[in-house]
């Protein structure tokens, strides 16, 4: 089975959009608090919750409890993705009459508890778990705590009781963004160690002033500590959860409050204000701009995959690479499924397999069993039928479905029906078959137009920019239309992966913050640009954003 | 003489029959639960008895969740901690949420302790606020047992209705009142006695005060009504208005602050429905303090809350007729 990544990152963007839809028709709200969980929330209704939208009560559903209420907009948005009512319904968050109150509340079907008093979920989910086992129910219950509502002594009367009672069919999420109400956590009520200076990075960085884990695990509970916005450390961690047996699990997720917006990540400012009407669409915009890097291991030593694997995942790609040529669709060999199973237990990083083999639709369930979390094929290699086939293998198996066109090819009409399903469209920049050519220039204009062709047929999925892409050209990438970038030669060529990565999206934001001004400077003028501008607080996201304006010849 | 007897006794011997009868009942104590004679239900029932420790909050919202899953909870400790020390615990995890047309989740409030009776523990566990704060949360039904008798249908009575009570009891021996025979009604008053000038309405302990009261005025030629209103909330305003129309007077007695107690639940009933002369009788907005056993007469003496005061403010009543 694949991550289902791709499924659970298009429904994550498309609740977030609601998140800022619902607040600002609401004129307030918690979007900080719900974009911090987001691929929480995200994991769990697309990958592991068992529930029915049309039997919200089902005796033997899942339970997901939101302890930190005020983040019920990024609850109400997920069920509404998840098909428990009209997602049109955000638009009466917080209003008179409406079923999507300011906190969790049984009014909307799909709450599991009404929240809002902070404290309390993790104790109400022992009470569930509780009767779960006296029932010989074997359904599991999971909870969402807060960082600032860690400061509630009922949270550490819950984990003792939690211990006490070895409820193996619990398991907690810290979201531990560092931000509340009043200011950083560590400055209001330290949980790891007191914040000194301004700089929130500071404690991402330095693992060893972690603390929070050490009191968990003292109260004798299963803690793993993850990067809670990677989607794969998400994925592993509950399956450890899962797997353990006679200690309820806490997951600390280290998050960023107001994540994939940059005005509000990390800007104690957004824990409970809702979005200006007019800074809204822009909003919306950025979070159609995430982008992911995707390393090409070919690129590298092909004696010692292996190595080129690890050096990928210790430079935090967002996907591993994997070209697998034939050498009948394309001169060259490079491996097959059997290598892929053996790089598999290197990591979680979600595989991105491009295969360059003729007849796909004859091997790709061995790409699927060797542990493959996206499979792109060849249009060349194949029509409705064969695609349709594979769309439906690798749908059963939670695994991405991609397709892949070379330089000199157009998207064949056949394709057409499949496009709003599909997860990836990789477009080539390169004759595919070997590693370290020059991009063709022509691909930017193709891209734009296939841009544009896609957007106009509802595609939800993302473009992989594929073949010569490098830090010279990345950034017109990214403007033409791709959100995804394979790195061969220029990242997993060069001696430091790690710094390349760091480099590829300090280009990337810069590239999306030129796009975003552009676009607020046509829906409002200089005056929208200076407004959206002076949103950027934290840092010196600011200054760079003036220096953009001063390139673009705004002022 | 009368008969003395046990309400925690008789608690938890009735809630080990009822946990035979009904599975879904569960118990939760906080570290009481020797004191709540809860103790027996764990022994019998292991697997649906839980001891959270000394956590009232946690107790409550644990109570909330098994409620949530079908179970019948019930959550005791003593009344200076539940509701005293959990109230946000009680409104939002249990009172407030409502689905499906059931308000509330179905977790049974019974504690023990209540009141200036509690003695030697001082004013810091002598609860006189619960009927305030409870009455107050909307959903909640606030009971006061007068008897061992009283204790042991009430709790079977809310074990089958559903939807989160409070239940008071007295830490000690309280006289038996009512006959095995009697039948308790949610929202219905008991008389106990019959009467044309004066009516007492009393809850718990205070009952039998109110009893001792009108047998002293009857040999002074004056008629009270005597009610037992163990049912606070809801509270039986018909049986009320009557008693209002027929005696003209009222007087209530609670072991508990006037304020936003008992007799201010009555006050709010006759005030609307047949407005009539009322005296409260109860804790004047003053803090306990210790008294042993013996000298519980004295504490009570102290806070005004004695036959002789309710004979008196039935006299008070009847001058200003």
């Amino acid at each position: 089975m694949g991550l289902n990544y791709y499924n659970i990152l298009k429904s994550v963007r498309e609740a977030r959009k609601l998140v800022i839809k619902g607040t600002t028709a609401a004129g307030s709200g918690h979007p900080g608090g719900s974009f911090s969980m987001a691929e929480i929330m995200g994991c769990m209704y697309y990958k592991f919750l068992r529930y029915d939208p049309k039997d919200p009560l089902w005796q033997d559903r899942d339970r997901l409890v939101l302890s930190k209420g005020h983040a019920s907009p990024g609850l109400f948005s997920n069920l509404a993705v998840a098909g428990y009512f009209d997602k049109l319904e955000m638009e009466t968050l917080r209003k008179f009459g409406s079923r999507l109150q300011g906190h969790p509340d049984f009014k909307c079907p799909g709450v599991e508890f009404c929240g809002g008093s902070l404290g309390l979920g993790l104790s109400f989910s022992i009470g569930m778990a509780l009767a779960a086992r006296i029932d010989g129910k074997t359904h599991h219950i999971y909870t969402i705590i807060g960082d600032g509502e860690s400061d509630e002594g009922q949270v550490w009367e819950a984990a003792m009781a939690g211990s006490k009672f070895r409820l193996d069919n619990l398991t907690v999420f810290l979201d531990r963004n560092f931000i509340q109400q009043d200011d950083y956590t560590e400055r209001v009520m330290p949980l790891d160690e007191e914040l000194v200076g301004d700089d929130i990075s500071e404690m991402w960085k330095n693992a060893a002033r972690w603390k929070v884990g050490d009191k968990w695990r003292s109260f004798g509970w299963n803690v793993i500590e993850i990067d809670g916005h990677r989607i794969e450390q998400i994925v592993k961690a509950v399956h450890s959860a899962l797997q353990t047996r006679g200690t309820p699990s806490l997951i600390v997720a280290r998050t960023i409050k107001g994540k994939s917006v940059e005005h509000m990540e990390d800007n104690p400012k957004w824990h409970g204000v809702a979005p200006n009407p007019k800074i809204s669409p822009i909003i919306e915009l950025e979070l159609d701009c995430q982008f992911l890097i995707a390393p090409s291991i070919i690129a590298g030593d092909m004696s010692n995959l292996e190595n080129e694997v690890k050096r990928a995942v210790h430079g935090r790609a967002d996907f591993i690479h994997l070209d697998v040529m034939d050498g009948q669709f394309v001169p060259n060999k490079t491996f097959d499924h059997e290598k892929i199973k053996q790089l598999r237990p290197i990591t979680y990083i979600p595989f991105d397999t491009h295969l360059m083999i003729s007849e796909p639709v004859k091997h790709v369930r061995d790409y699927v069993n060797a542990g493959s979390d996206i499979i792109t094929v060849h249009a060349e290699v194949c029509d409705e039928p064969s695609f349709g086939e594979i769309h439906d293998i690798l749908r059963s198996n939670d695994v991405g479905l991609g397709l892949a066109i070379n330089p000199e090819t157009e998207l064949p009409p056949w394709t057409e029906k499949f496009i709003p399903d599909l997860d990836q469209l990789i477009i080539m920049s390169v004759v595919p078959g070997k590693s370290g050519q020059k991009y063709i220039e022509s691909t930017h204009e193709k891209t734009q137009r296939i841009s544009k062709l896609l957007a106009e047929r509802n595609f939800q999925g993302l473009i992989e920019a594929d073949g010569g892409v490098d830090l010279s050209n990345v950034e017109s990438c990214f403007l033409d239309g791709a959100r995804v970038f394979v790195g061969g030669s220029a990242i997993v060529g060069q001696k430091d992966v790690r710094l390349t990565i760091m480099e590829f999206r300090k280009h990337l934001m810069h590239a999306r913050r030129k796009l975003l001004i552009n676009k607020t400077h046509s829906l409002g003028g200089q005056e929208l640009v200076n407004q959206w501008i002076d949103l950027h607080e934290v840092g010196k996201k600011k200054t760079e954003l003036l220096q953009i304006v001063k390139e673009a010849g705004f002022t | 003489m009368t008969e003395f007897a046990d309400m925690r006794t008789v608690y938890g011997e009735t809630l080990v029959n009822i946990g035979d009868e009904n599975p879904s009942v569960v118990v939760v104590g906080a570290d009481t639960t020797d004191s709540l004679k809860t103790k027996q239900f764990g022994k019998k029932f292991p697997n649906r008895f839980f001891n959270v420790g000394i956590a009232e909050g946690n107790l409550i919202t644990i109570a909330a969740g098994l409620a949530n899953e079908g179970k019948t909870p019930f959550a005791s400790t003593y009344a200076a901690f539940l509701p005293g020390r959990c109230v946000d615990q009680i409104r939002n995890a249990i009172a407030y949420p409502t689905r499906n047309g059931k308000n509330g989740l179905n977790v049974k409030m019974v504690v023990s302790h209540g009141g200036l009776s509690v003695g030697a523990d001082g004013g810091s566990h002598q609860q006189i606020e619960d009927i305030a704060i409870m009455r107050a949360i909307p959903n909640i039904k606030v009971l006061i047992p007068a008897d061992t008798i009283a204790v042991e249908k009430l709790t079977r009575l809310i074990s089958q209705l559903y939807g989160p009570f409070y239940m008071r009891m007295t830490r000690s021996k309280t006289p038996i009142i009512h006959s095995q025979e009697q039948e308790f009604q949610l929202g219905k008053g008991i008389v106990l006695h019959d009467g044309s000038d004066c009516t007492i309405a009393a809850c718990g302990i205070m009952v039998q005060m109110a009893l001792d009261a009108a047998y002293a005025l009857k040999q002074e030629g004056i008629s009270c009504k005597v009610i037992d209103m163990f049912s606070i909330k809801p509270i039986d305003s018909d049986l009320l208005e009557k008693a209002a129309r027929e005696t003209g007077g009222i007087v209530t007695c609670e072991e508990h602050n006037i304020m936003a107690g008992f007799g201010s639940a009555v006050s709010e009933v006759t005030s609307e429905k047949y407005p009539v002369p009322i005296r409260l009788i109860g804790s004047r907005d003053q803090f306990g303090e210790s008294a042993r056993d013996s000298e519980i007469s004295r504490l009570f003496e102290k806070h005004g809350m004695t036959s002789i005061h309710i004979s008196n403010a039935v006299k008070d009543i009847r001058s200003k007729k």
